[in-house]
């Protein structure tokens, strides 16, 4: 993880501002920074989201493929995640370093949307253990602000939610070879339904309090977090617990609790968010990195 | 500006892309007009073609205008907008795009009448222009997005221009309502073609609006054709086939279908099953089951202006698909479900005649009979009887018989050999324009003289007595021939052809448009030249007592004809002595007081030409027959007064020996300096299936023919005689001709060495080397044989077996065609020749079919068709046909194959317009069919009405 040094007087401020609900940025302990989000900047993926949350920024991409599907899933297209760490975010992610946070990013995200409650995987498969849809989500770390999991995540949602998958049709004759039909039309398209995608929800403890969306100073004081994966409706399809701290059954408990409120409302303002940003239609001008 | 555009593929691999192109739009496209003081004109150009005055008279636009057609209006209306006095244009490029991308020959003369500055033609990018450009709405399909396109460009425009309206031209009524709702002006090409002041023939050439389809009602009488997709994955699937459609040359009802994949083509029988397709198009078809099967009905179609009743036809043809046909007789065959290409074209013909003089609706007949007729719409009908026109198909609904069309040109009056004689190379497709500034651009200067350089680099062959034999009238001499003593005894014979390709250099205009031509045309009364005639009939051809270049091939021989040491090959200057004819050649031969050079080298030559003839011939070579004849014109009239068949003397067969022997020593050396990209030529040996008839033919006669090998047909051919039939003997020689394959150029890469074989000169290896004026591929043999003794450079195209192989093909088929063309020509000097004639000529059959007799008639080398219909219709035939035996029986008098017979010639003026050579029988008399013979009638006199069917 990217770690600043602070010394031990930067951190008692810290812990003893969050004790009293006042963090070092003047936000309660269970606020979210500002974050502002942009999908279909990339013309040639399938679609994509920018997410800037304070200084965390990350750039999804979703490339929509025909494959064939698992033998032992014939009748469900599936997701493909990636993780990217730029070494332009962090020096420690230089060469290989950043592996180790990928993967964990990954795996994060396999388990997330690993429930088949969260996505309609079945409506992606063309045909029987033959033909699905694969969609590789591409996710790319381009600067540290802290937080990185949710941000990831988020944009993930955020950029599925922006995915058009070409609309093709599959027909099959009696033996005969599959022969497929695409449409010539650019906007007959298929959209998924990610209602109930779940975005990750990190609870730092820090002293003996916890908060949400922690900055990279928070995480420097913080010995253990729980992350959990938190749909709209609220319930969670993932939890992880990370870092060197121990955590006790009460506030675990207490930590899901405050999880699954704060994670249903980011979930509603985001689908709210993005909502609105697909009512301005084709009239949007796209901002990209341009500010 | 950068905007992008965005589309779905689907890739080879069965994978579905989306693919994403960048796509600059600017500020600086100009309109193209000179009323515009808003767009900076490129400087250097001269003034922008869009004139001030644009002189279009309409009455729907009073103030001058520009006209702006849609897509439709440029595919559909290509001939009207290529009149000359359809003025300032405006191309979108979006129209453009969409043209080039539905019919590369409409594009192509888009693209000439936007080369023609007369026309004041304007191309308008407007997908490149900021203001013009439109992007793909939701829901909208592209072809709305580009009539939205054509609209926002067409609305630009009027903001743009104010002192020169806009005009809108579109067929679409939906586009129109938009254009007008928007405040533009629209019009369809009907309304506003109407309009013009001076409108005359340009409202014939409109293709016929398919909404005007009311023609019959609306009875359906072709099932649909099947959508693209579908024909597609059926083809990929294996259920249905892509071929060519090739319409029979005697029924046009007929068809087969030449699929790739199957070494047999498929036949397709009847108008339904036909569905449309039209002689050329590329269609898709299905296989028929096996039990449905049928085979050509071997049944000439008697003409079809003869048929009555359209509803009749179409029940009487779908008993014939029914019949059963028996098993053994029966070809693969299918039927069309849908058309992939159309190759429709601008076909030449005539006007039939309406029975309504008022009609305005009127079928056309196309002179080739394997085109349906074309319903046309014309108010000039009366202006076009007896003319000769050209008209184009637009479209072909499911519920009219005949394709819809329209008027394009007049070419003249039926009859008159100019006009016949353009028809015929028309329809040959034989380019026979004069020939361009450009090309003329690259002859020498005259006067021309031979310099110092050309002396160094040619051998001198001045001091040897060459001459020339050719037949009488011959302007283009590309051969000359000399053979002489040498000190060791042996002969020397030389072949010194015209040495065209110092003239024609590669990749110059005149050697691109001699590529093109492939061939000169021989036409009965004219001569359409591949080269400009100052070098066929005059720099390059060897006339006698001049300096002229030549490629020489030299041999040495024995007095009996047996080559010592290799033969050499030299560019060369040489001074013929004589340029003799066939006849005078003979005679110097011939005359016993006669001992010059000249004679003695002409003897030789003969006496070489008679051994290597007879080695030929023991070899398997074919003599094969074909009749040639030749009209004596009068001077006058130019009209043909006799007609005589080609005789062949000794003379003759003694050049084409030297020409052979040549073009092989010729083969052999191109082949083994260049083996990739050698232009040879081949003759395939027949499949044995192509006898069939020859084979049944003599044995009805008692005789049998082995055709396993070249030599075995030859001997077979030289012993059938039939006593009491002199002519037997040429009929059979005339019947193996038509069963041979057709001999084709190839290049030598591109075939394994075992199939460059000739078959029916029988020799392993051949090309063209001895006519470089008149033919393409004699001018390429001379380049590599050049480049292969040092005499010249080689080129990268030369070198390329794909280019050369492409260059054979379109030879091949200009050589087909010019071949066609004369033909046509002959049977067109022959009607001529009868028009005032009727005559009884002694005959022969030599086909026997289902309701006719083909007679060939010795003495001017012609066939006739005699059809064996009923004197009335509906009463029955008085012959029976016998499909086994292949006779046509009457009473007691039977028909065989060769049987010789009496006819009578006439010119069948039952129909004015499209006279045609005509035959009764005479001898034998076969009661209340037969005619007495013609002595018995006053010649002048046209015979007795044609019996109607």
């Amino acid at each position: 993880m990217v770690d600043v040094n602070l010394s031990e007087a930067e951190k008692t401020f810290i812990v003893h501002g969050i004790q009293d609900n006042f963090r070092e940025d003047g936000r309660s302990n269970e606020e979210y920074r500002q974050m502002d989000l942009e999908t279909g900047l990339m013309s040639n993926t399938s679609g994509s989201a920018r997410l800037r949350l304070a200084n965390t920024e990350i750039l999804v991409g979703v490339k929509a493929e025909l494959e064939e599907p698992k033998p032992e899933k014939p009748d469900v297209g599936r997701l493909e995640f990636f993780v990217d760490c730029s070494a332009n975010a962090a020096p420690e992610f230089e060469g290989r370093g950043g592996e180790e946070l990928a993967t964990e990013m990954m795996n994060l995200l396999y388990r997330a949307y690993s429930a088949s409650t969260v996505l309609d995987v079945s409506s992606l498969c063309l045909q029987s253990g033959k033909l699905c849809w694969v969609l590789y989500v591409d996710v790319l770390l381009l600067e540290c602000g802290g937080n990185l999991f949710d941000a990831a995540s988020i944009a993930v949602k955020a950029a599925l939610f922006n995915t058009k998958i070409p609309s093709v049709k599959v027909r099959q004759e009696e033996g005969e070879e599959t022969e497929l039909e695409v449409s010539d039309d650019p906007y007959d398209v298929r959209r998924l339904d990610v209602s109930a995608a779940p975005t990750v929800l990190t609870l730092s403890k820090i002293g003996h309090n916890h908060i949400v969306d922690a900055s990279q100073k928070e995480e420097a004081c913080c010995l253990a977090r729980l992350m959990m994966a938190v749909t709209a409706s609220g319930s969670v399809t993932a939890t992880v617990k990370e870092g060197r701290g121990s955590l006790d059954p009460d506030s675990i408990t207490e930590m899901m609790q405050v999880g699954k409120r704060v994670g249903k409302a980011v979930n509603e303002k985001l689908l709210e968010t993005l909502k609105e940003e697909e009512q301005k239609g084709l009239k949007r001008k796209t901002v990209g990195f341009l500010r | 500006m950068l905007t992008s555009k965005v589309f779905i593929k689907k890739t080879k691999r069965g994978s579905v892309m989306k693919i994403v192109r960048e796509h600059y739009l600017r500020d600086d496209i100009t309109c193209g007009s000179r009323v515009c003081g808003l767009c900076e004109h490129p400087k250097k150009q001269q003034k922008p073609p869009l004139e001030e005055n644009p002189n279009n008279r309409s009455s729907l636009c009073k103030r001058q205008h520009y006209l702006l057609p849609d897509t439709n209006v440029v595919l559909h209306q290509i001939d009207v907008i290529e009149d000359p006095s359809v003025t300032n244009v405006i191309i979108l490029q979006t129209v453009l795009d969409e043209v080039k991308h539905r019919s590369i020959p409409a594009f192509k003369r888009m693209k000439d009448m936007l080369g023609n500055p007369d026309k004041h033609f304007y191309t308008f990018c407007n997908e490149f222009n900021k203001d013009t450009y439109v992007e793909r709405e939701p829901g909208e399909s592209s072809n709305d997005r580009n009539d939205r396109a054509i609209r926002q460009a067409t609305n630009w425009y009027r903001q743009h221009i104010r002192n020169v309206d806009i005009v809108l031209l579109t067929n679409d009524a939906e586009n129109k309502t938009k254009a007008t709702n928007a405040g533009l002006q629209a019009f369809t090409v009907y309304d506003y073609i109407k309009s013009l002041k001076d409108a005359g023939s340009l409202v014939d050439r409109l293709a016929n609006p398919l909404t005007k389809v009311s023609i019959q009602g609306n009875k359906v009488l072709f099932p649909e054709h099947l959508h693209l997709s579908d024909i597609q994955r059926g083809i990929k699937s294996g259920r249905y086939h892509q071929g060519n459609v090739l319409a029979s040359r005697e029924n046009y009802l007929e068809a087969n279908v030449s699929v790739g994949g199957l070494d047999k083509m498929v036949f397709i029988q009847g108008m339904i099953n036909l569905n449309r397709a039209v002689d050329g198009d590329i269609v898709a078809i299905e296989m028929l089951p096996e039990s449905e099967w049928s085979c050509p009905s071997s049944l000439v179609l008697v003409d079809r202006e003869e048929r009555q009743k359209e509803e009749d036809d179409l029940d009487e043809n779908e008993k014939e698909v029914k019949n059963p046909v028996p098993e053994e007789l029966r070809q693969p065959t299918g039927r069309v479900i849908g058309i992939i290409k159309r190759k429709w074209r601008q076909y030449c013909g005539i006007l039939q005649p309406s029975l309504l003089k008022e009609a305005t609706r009127h079928l056309f007949i196309a002179a080739e009979k394997k085109i349906p007729k074309i319903r046309i719409e014309t108010r000039q009908a009366e202006n076009l009887t007896g003319k000769r026109i050209i008209v184009a198909i637009d479209s072909w609904p499911r519920t009219s018989r005949y394709p819809l069309g329209h008027f394009v040109r007049e070419l003249g009056n039926v009859g008159e050999k100019d006009t016949e004689n353009e028809v015929l190379l028309l329809e040959h497709d034989v380019p026979h324009s004069n020939f361009s500034q450009a090309v003329l651009n690259c002859l020498p200067e005259m006067p021309w003289t031979i310099t110092e350089e050309d002396e160094q680099k040619r051998t001198n062959l001045r001091h040897i007595d060459i001459c020339s034999v050719d037949p009488p009238g011959c302007t283009d001499i590309d051969d000359a021939l000399h053979c002489r003593r040498l000190e060791n005894g042996n002969l020397e014979v030389g072949v010194h052809i015209a040495d065209v390709s110092h003239f024609i250099r590669p990749n110059t205009p005149l050697d691109n448009e001699a590529a093109s031509r492939g061939t000169t045309v021989y036409l009965s009364d004219m001569r359409i030249d591949m080269v400009p005639e100052l070098l066929s009939s005059n720099l390059c051809s060897l006339r006698s007592n001049v300096d002229r270049f030549a490629f020489s091939v030299l041999w040495e021989v024995t007095d009996e004809a047996e080559l010592v040491g290799k033969p050499k090959f030299m560019k060369s200057i040489i001074h013929s002595k004589a340029s003799l004819t066939y006849a005078e050649a003979q005679m110097k031969i011939d005359d016993p007081n006669q001992h010059d050079t000249l004679t003695e080298s002409l003897r030789n030559l003969n006496k070489l030409a008679k051994i290597l003839k007879r080695r030929r011939i023991e070899n398997g070579a074919l003599s094969l027959a074909s009749t040639e004849v030749r009209f004596y014109v009068d001077s006058e009239t130019h009209d043909p007064i006799d007609v005589q068949v080609k005789e062949i003397r000794e003379t003759n067969s003694m050049v084409e020996e030297f020409m052979l022997l040549a073009n092989v020593t010729v083969a052999q050396k191109i082949k083994d300096e260049f083996p990739h990209c050698a232009c040879l030529r081949r003759h395939p040996s027949p499949p044995p299936s192509n006898f069939d008839p020859l084979i049944k033919a003599a044995k009805s006669k008692g005789l049998t023919v082995d055709v396993s090998s070249g030599k075995a047909l030859s001997d077979s051919l030289d012993k059938a005689q039939f006593p009491g039939n002199p002519f037997f003997n040429t009929m059979l020689r005339i019947m193996t001709t038509r069963c041979m394959m057709q001999a084709v150029y190839f290049c030598s890469g591109m075939l394994p060495e075992d199939e460059f074989v000739h078959y029916g000169l029988a020799a392993p290896i051949y090309t063209h080397y001895t006519s470089p004026i008149r033919r393409f591929s004699d001018i390429i043999v001379h380049r590599l044989l050049a480049a292969s003794i040092g005499a010249d450079a080689t080129y990268p195209e030369l070198l390329d077996k794909q280019k050369t192989q492409m260059v054979c093909n379109n030879l091949n088929y200009r050589h087909k065609m010019a071949q066609y063309a004369g033909r046509a020509s002959v049977n067109l000097h022959t009607q001529l020749f009868f028009k005032e004639r009727v005559q009884d000529e002694e005959g022969y059959v030599l086909f026997v079919r289902k309701n006719a007799l083909q007679v060939l008639i010795p003495k001017y080398g012609l066939e006739g068709t005699l059809f064996l219909n009923a004197p009335e219709k509906g009463a029955a035939s008085l012959f029976t046909y016998d499909e086994e035996e292949n006779t046509q029986t009457a009473g007691d008098v039977v028909f065989h194959v060769f049987d010789p017979v009496t006819i009578q010639l006439f010119i069948d003026r039952s129909n004015v317009q499209n006279m045609k050579l005509s035959v009764k029988l005479v001898k034998p008399v076969v009661p209340g069919f037969s005619v007495p013979p013609a002595a018995y009638k006053q010649t002048t006199e046209p015979p007795t009405k044609k019996r109607k069917k």
